[in-house]
């Protein structure tokens, strides 16, 4: 069939030709921070450099403490992970298996928080984080992310346990297995998917978030890596090199995290696309 | 005990009044911890932006009660606020439509077996998972007017139209702004078209090519249509992303030149930490949550709530 043949060219063509145009940027900011020092005004905003050079990377990682803004973003994205995995799941539990009164009701109060985003909410976060004392203080992130990051979680748990099949819990509960029982040593062990979509979202949500975090984190040796790139800002104005080689930094732990789960992310993404 | 209250086979008809209440013990002990973070970083900020929109307030010292005078002020005579809301009308519609028609080609083409396929998604949606604050740093070099990377292409092949200050121009700043906003969540819509397209059943798409459907219109006549779910879902996404963009703005253009590209996270954020006008400040969040929220109730009211699970 010729014209199968001749339409499918035509679309790796074009599909080629926009994932070019989509990688000249990140090709962009490689090129940039492989840019040796004493290079002036790079060709095409760098995209073509004169040779490559560890030396914007060696400068970022003695004049910055990279490595602490990474631990710190680590810190509290794995936190903030953690709470939503557990509170989200029980929750999800709750909601699939357990009777509740009003369940649906607080099924929508929980979920309702999607429609009220991180930025939108910002003055009043800021003061209830100042009125419990959670200022330069990494819970003052967790908690909110954990907050703001439970419905997602909520909404993929409970339509994953909802598609479970109850016999195996059924016959734990013959057996006399508590409700929490059930959902810890039966149900949890075999949702990884959910639990994977889940980590994968809270993950970079909490890794990339920005807004929160500039106005809750002050004291330098406790800021995230998001915040870096603007608190060098004035510093590395005059090396881009070495700004660059800042931004592909920060993008390495989101891109590991992407590459090892990204079998779960279409599942928690069509989940997530109730968002709103 | 236990058995009583936990399956519904086997309930026995005694008072209710205890089944329930021993119900409620149990079992809502389930909720418990999502409600109380819940309670306390969700529903007590957003009842305390209504309660602060009704003052003055600097954040720190005594509050002035004013009334309506915040929101009155805004309403009538705030520069900024109206631009904000003509940028999100701008914003909104581009990046949605760009979106859905070039993230549906190319989730198109690339479930259809080209070479490549998936490597291609990969690359296209790894804008989506990068850090707004690298995008917006990485699109200001290639916007720069001096020694950017358009402006050098432009210079290289004289082009005069790549070397305009894209960023600085009130004109245009915002269209700039709103390009790199779709080059970054293309890739995402994309995904959910792919999602889509593997739902509809290959015998349709067969039984319409031996109808004699050409490609086009085996497309606008029976797969787009069967997306509607995601479109829906973008649109709604789409809505609920405008109204909270932040991080970019604030990395490339603060909102500038003079509120040119000024959207209203941004300008709430102006005025609650810059301008220390806590209660202005939430007087504009409530007119965002109220934007938001009926926004979203409007949509599920017309196309149905779960309608993407």
């Amino acid at each position: 069939m010729p014209n199968v043949k001749l339409s499918k060219s035509f679309g790796f063509v074009f599909a080629g030709l926009v994932a070019l145009v989509w990688l000249v940027p990140v090709v962009m900011m490689l090129a940039v921070s492989f840019m040796p020092p004493n290079q002036r005004a790079p060709k095409f905003g760098g995209l073509l450099i004169n040779g490559v050079s560890l030396d914007n990377y060696r400068t970022v990682f003695s004049d910055a403490p990279i490595l602490r803004h990474l631990v710190n973003s680590l810190i509290i994205a794995c936190s903030s992970v953690l709470l939503v995995v557990l509170f989200g799941s029980l929750a999800g539990y709750a909601f699939a298996r357990l009777r509740i009164r009003w369940k649906e009701t607080w099924f929508f109060l929980l979920i309702s928080a999607l429609m009220l985003p991180i930025p939108t909410m910002i003055v009043p976060l800021f003061q209830v984080n100042k009125t419990l004392g959670l200022l330069d203080n990494y819970l003052g992130l967790i908690l909110p992310y954990a907050a703001f990051g439970t419905p997602l979680a909520l909404i993929i748990f409970r339509s994953f346990f909802e598609g479970l099949p109850l016999e195996v819990e059924e016959a734990a509960k013959v057996d006399g297995c508590s409700k929490l029982g059930i959902y810890w040593r039966i149900v949890m062990p075999i949702s990884w998917p959910a639990i994977a979509a889940v980590v994968i979202f809270q993950f970079m949500a909490s890794f990339n978030e920005f807004v929160l975090a500039l106005v809750t984190i002050d004291r330098n040796e406790l800021k995230p890596m998001t915040l870096v790139p603007l608190m060098y800002s004035g510093q590395f104005m005059a090396r881009p090199g070495v700004m660059f080689a800042t931004l592909a930094l920060i993008t390495i732990p989101v891109l590991v995290i992407y590459v090892l789960m990204q079998r779960y992310l279409t599942r928690g993404m069509i989940a997530g696309a109730v968002k709103g | 005990m236990v058995v009583t209250r936990s399956s519904g086979a086997g309930f026995k008809p005694n008072s209710p009044r205890t089944r329930t209440a021993l119900r409620w013990n149990w079992d809502f002990l389930f909720l418990i911890p999502a409600l109380s973070l819940f309670s306390v970083f969700v529903l007590y900020p957003f009842c305390s932006i209504f309660f602060r929109s009704v003052y003055q307030w600097d954040g720190v010292n005594q509050a002035t009660f004013v009334g309506l005078k915040n929101f009155i002020e805004i309403l009538t005579r705030d520069y900024g606020f109206w631009l904000a809301m003509r940028n999100a009308l701008y914003w909104a519609p581009i990046t949605i439509v760009a979106q859905m028609i070039v993230g549906f080609a190319l989730a198109y083409i690339l479930t259809s077996g080209v070479p490549f396929q998936s490597i291609f998604r990969a690359i296209i949606y790894f804008p989506a998972i990068v850090s707004p604050i690298v995008v917006g740093i990485v699109w200001q070099r290639i916007y720069n007017p001096f020694g950017g990377l358009l402006s050098d292409i432009g210079a290289a092949w004289h082009i005069p139209a790549l070397m305009i200050p894209f960023l600085s121009d009130p004109k245009i700043a915002i269209f700039s702004v709103i390009v790199v906003n779709i080059w970054q969540w293309t890739g995402y819509s994309m995904i959910l078209y792919v999602a889509g397209l593997k739902t509809i059943p290959e015998e349709i798409l067969e039984a319409g090519t031996l109808d004699g459907a050409g490609v086009f219109k085996r497309i606008t006549r029976i797969i787009w249509p069967m997306l509607r779910h995601v479109h829906l879902t973008l649109i709604l996404l789409g809505i609920i992303g405008t109204l909270q963009t932040f991080p970019i703005i604030y990395v490339m253009t603060q909102g500038g030149p003079n509120h040119a590209t000024e959207m209203l996270p941004n300008y709430i954020f102006t005025q609650a930490f810059r301008l220390q006008a806590v209660g202005y400040a939430s007087a504009l969040s409530v007119i965002l949550l109220l934007l938001a929220l009926s926004l979203s109730v409007f949509q599920m009211k017309v196309f149905g709530s779960r309608f993407a699970t």
